[in-house]
């Protein structure tokens, strides 16, 4: 029978041309030679297509990577099959792969959005539609029909993996492509659909004049907790669940969901698990910049503004992803020598650390090569376009193009599969109950407490010690 | 078999057990702690620092013009077409720095060639040479306004607010108001420059043309192209470079340089203090683009003002300039009234629909007369006057 991309990226072993750290080098390299490049012609504000305009490049930098995650992690490569997968030259596949991935999108943009949407739905989608208000002019309508649109790309970059990840593919995971993507993407999309209005309708509601009481909750139902009438605050946790997805899929290999063995309770805690750590980072995140800049202050503009420190939140976060997946994709997620736990606790510890030094590098360079303005807080600046464009270069490079040509793609032997299973069930199954591990999860426990309270009571003075922005 | 079984603590479970509890006590702490009452405890106390600026009996503020530029859809449309908001204001092409290469292609250098042999005294020709190379010359026009404030004793004090964009519309403007024969006369002592924006600070060769030798403030952060069209509008006096935090100019006036970058690749905003006897203090800004709560924060923590009280504000608030609108704009607009401003003359970038928002909060906005195409009532226009302390 004909395969097609079912469990490719399992099956497939990625081999080092040689030893480490020379193919994480040429990796890092190559990409970030590739996304400097691709960031002139299509992005800079000094460059060739300047789309950094900055909504209508945000929005397709987002919806791209959702593009990714549907052609690869929804759909398995669907219509692609296993032999051309496995035989065609990375350099092939990956031109090919990811111009149906940019036609997908524009085709989404333009199709779906702004012509079915846009003029059958909701206005606001469409920027022809919103010239047709009074003032308005056509730089503004093209920006808030793409900031519509790229809020909705906020919510699929997080439910789109979560049902893979999370919720396993239930209950399609038996089920044959295309059925099985058509049926996910169908799921996620109407579960993004439902967020969209909860979160982000509003935040539309209240763009016009006046604002629009009896299509939209007006003041947003958020108001009095987020201290901001804007749907940012949504933009935060929902950014941080997507950054959170993809730590359990990569540096978390699963942990500690896969610890439960029931399916349908590991499902149900994987899902909302997710969503409460994100919450915990969207919090602690905000507490950091009032612990560093100051307590927000309602109605001002830039770093002291709710608004902008609840999206700087889900900037941070995205920071934090960076290395996470660089870990994953060119170190293979180094360390592995210890337990699953320690593992993962190892991992977190460097990834956060490498953010850290990621966020200072960002903010004190990026406006000499990126072509934006310094400073933390330019309203018309997100750093979350260059480190997503970046993640969308590294998703390419690793599922269509193999990491070449630092790695070299063999198929695993079924020896060579059921050896890895059994190893991770070894380390799922060495995880048990034992008054020793008890006596260190509470250990654990009460480090951890102190670990928060150290990082908040040090944070200012680390803040005020460091001259990021000169 | 592990150690556990023979009553012994398993180091191996035991650091399994810690990895995990460090990972989940320290989410559980994030999640539960972060965003509690509690942590209003770990936030730095606001200590007042009630800087002394003296006191002056009163100000009167002229706008000399409001309008940076007549058309919003041309602006933007050039905006859009050079790549949006983050493109360096130096290439859009616009006058004076045109150069006939088109919209997103020009330099400050290519465009300054062209006239700068004519700045600043013959700005007409310079304005003709330009209108011919550049994007939207007729949409051109500026943000300007003349700020006089008695002292104690009596005296006098003339001081200019940017100096607008087009030389042809500054220069109508300036001899509206006669601006010109004051800078002849060296009655006015300094201009003050809010930001580099092509609104505010493009037009200098106009002040220079009638007062080359006039002290300039500019805020701190100006790019190299600013700093070098300074000279090349033939100025002669001293320029003074304003650190960020506050510069105390004459008692009872004092200006604040805010370091914050702002679109079309300019960085740093100076806006202005003036503490009015028995009134309070009176906020005068270009283009406010660090917001106008930001200000009157700035000023409550930095310097002591009359009675305790925010009385007055003039200039531009940066709100919706090009009549767009954001929710972020909205928790302003919801936040200002809690300052007790007593007499809001805004105006500029504010934006209309901010005004009339405003206007529907309660808020104590100073209408205007709507003349020399300022385009509506419902804030101050071009010629219009505002006092604070006098009346006008």
């Amino acid at each position: 029978m004909e395969r097609f991309g079912a469990g490719y990226l399992e099956e497939r072993k990625l081999v080092p041309r040689w030893p480490q750290p020379i193919p994480a080098i040429v990796a890092l390299v190559l990409t970030l030679a590739i996304f400097y490049a691709s960031w002139w012609i299509f992005q800079d504000p000094r460059g060739w297509m300047r789309m950094y305009t900055p909504y209508v490049g945000y929005m397709y930098t987002r919806w791209w990577l959702i593009m990714l995650i549907w052609m690869v992690y929804i759909f398995n490569y669907w219509p692609f099959k296993r032999s051309w997968l496995q035989k065609s030259h990375p350099l092939l596949k990956g031109a090919v792969l990811t111009l149906i991935s940019v036609a997908i999108l524009y085709v989404l943009i333009k199709g779906f959005f702004e012509t079915l949407l846009g003029n059958f739905g909701l206005a606001y989608f469409n920027p022809d539609q919103l010239m047709r208000l009074p003032g308005i002019t056509e730089f503004f309508a093209i920006e808030y029909a793409a900031l519509a649109c790229l809020m909705f790309a906020a919510i699929a970059s997080w439910l789109s993996p979560a049902w893979v990840v999370a919720c396993e593919e239930v209950p399609w995971q038996g089920m044959k492509q295309p059925g099985k993507g058509i049926s996910i993407l169908v799921m996620t999309f109407f579960l993004s659909t439902l967020v969209y209005f909860m979160t982000m309708h509003s935040h539309m509601g209240i763009l016009y004049y006046p604002w629009q009481y009896f299509t939209s909750i007006a003041p947003p139902y958020w108001e009095r907790f987020a201290d901001t009438v804007s749907g940012n605050f949504h933009v935060s946790w929902i950014m941080c669940c997507t950054v959170t997805v993809w730590m359990v899929e990569t540096i978390w290999e699963r942990f500690p969901f896969k610890l439960i063995k029931t399916g349908w309770r590991r499902r149900i805690v994987a899902f909302f698990g997710i969503i409460a750590i994100a919450f915990a980072l969207h919090f602690f995140l905000y507490f950091a910049q009032e612990l560093t800049w100051g307590g927000a202050i309602r109605g001002t503009r830039r770093d002291a503004a709710p608004d902008w420190r609840w999206l700087h939140v889900g900037e941070m976060a995205v920071f934090w992803l960076v290395p996470a997946l660089f870990l994953n994709f060119y170190c293979n997620n180094w360390p592995k020598r210890f337990s699953l736990p320690v593992n993962v606790l190892v991992r977190t510890v460097i990834t956060i650390a490498a953010a850290a030094l990621l966020y200072i590098f960002y903010y004190a360079t990026s406006h000499v090569f990126l072509g934006t303005q310094k400073g933390f807080s330019h309203p018309q600046q997100f750093p979350m376009i260059p480190t997503i464009w970046l993640i969308n270069i590294w998703l390419a490079h690793h599922w269509f193009m193999d990491n070449w040509p630092a790695w070299k793609m063999v198929p695993k032997t079924a020896d060579e599969m059921a050896e890895e299973q059994a190893l991770e069930q070894a380390q799922i199954d060495e995880i048990r109950w034992s008054p020793s591990l008890g006596w260190g999860v509470g250990a654990g426990v009460a480090c951890g407490i102190l670990i928060y309270f150290v990082a908040v009571g040090v944070l200012p003075w680390v803040y005020d010690t460091i001259t990021i922005i000169r | 078999m592990s150690s556990d079984d023979k009553g012994k603590i398993s180091r191996r479970d035991f650091f399994r057990g810690a990895a995990m509890g460090a990972l989940g006590g320290t989410a559980l702490a994030m999640g539960l702690y972060s965003y509690s009452p509690w942590r209003k405890a770990h936030l730095p106390k606001i200590e007042r620092k009630m800087a002394d600026i003296g006191v002056c009996k009163n100000i009167k503020v002229t706008n000399i013009s409001e309008t940076s530029w007549f058309s919003n859809a041309d602006l933007m449309g050039d905006i859009k077409g050079a790549g949006g908001l983050l493109v360096n204001q130096y290439s859009y092409n616009w006058p004076p720095f045109g150069d006939g290469t088109g919209l997103g292609k020009g330099s400050y250098d290519k465009g300054i060639a062209k006239i700068k042999h004519l700045l600043p005294h013959d700005l007409d020709e310079a304005w003709a040479i330009t209108e011919k190379l550049s994007m939207h010359p007729e949409n051109a026009g500026g943000f300007a306004c003349l700020i006089e404030l008695e002292d104690m004793q009596g005296r006098q004090h003339k001081y200019l607010l940017d100096s607008g964009w087009s030389f042809k519309w500054m220069d109508e403007c300036f001899q509206r108001e006669g601006i010109d024969q004051m800078l002849r006369d060296r009655e006015i002592e300094a201009l003050f420059i809010s930001h580099e924006h092509f609104d505010h600070f493009w037009g200098i060769p106009v002040t220079y043309k009638y007062d080359p030798t006039i002290t300039t403030y500019v805020p701190d952060g100006f790019y190299p192209e600013g700093i070098k069209f300074l000279k090349d509008s033939g100025h002669k006096g001293q320029v003074v470079t304003v650190k960020p935090g506050l510069n105390p100019v004459v008692p009872g006036f004092a200006s604040f340089v805010f370091a914050i970058p702002i679109i079309c690749r300019v960085y740093g905003e100076q806006s202005l203090y003036f503490n009015v006897k028995d009134l309070g203090l009176v906020s005068v800004t270009g283009c406010c683009h660090q917001s106008i709560i930001q200000f009157a924060e700035t000023a409550y923590q930095e310097i002591q003002y009359e009675k305790d009280q925010l009385y007055g504000v003039y200039g531009g608030l940066h709100i919706s300039p090009f009549e767009d609108w954001d929710p972020k704009y909205d928790d302003l607009v919801l936040s200002l009234g809690k300052y007790g401003f007593q007499k809001i003359g805004c105006n500029h970038c504010t934006g209309i629909l901010c005004a009339k928002k405003f206007v529907e909060a309660g808020y104590p906005v100073v209408k205007g007369t709507a003349r020399h195409r300022s385009k509506e009532t419902v804030y101050l226009g071009n010629g219009d006057q505002i006092g604070f302390g006098i009346e006008v």
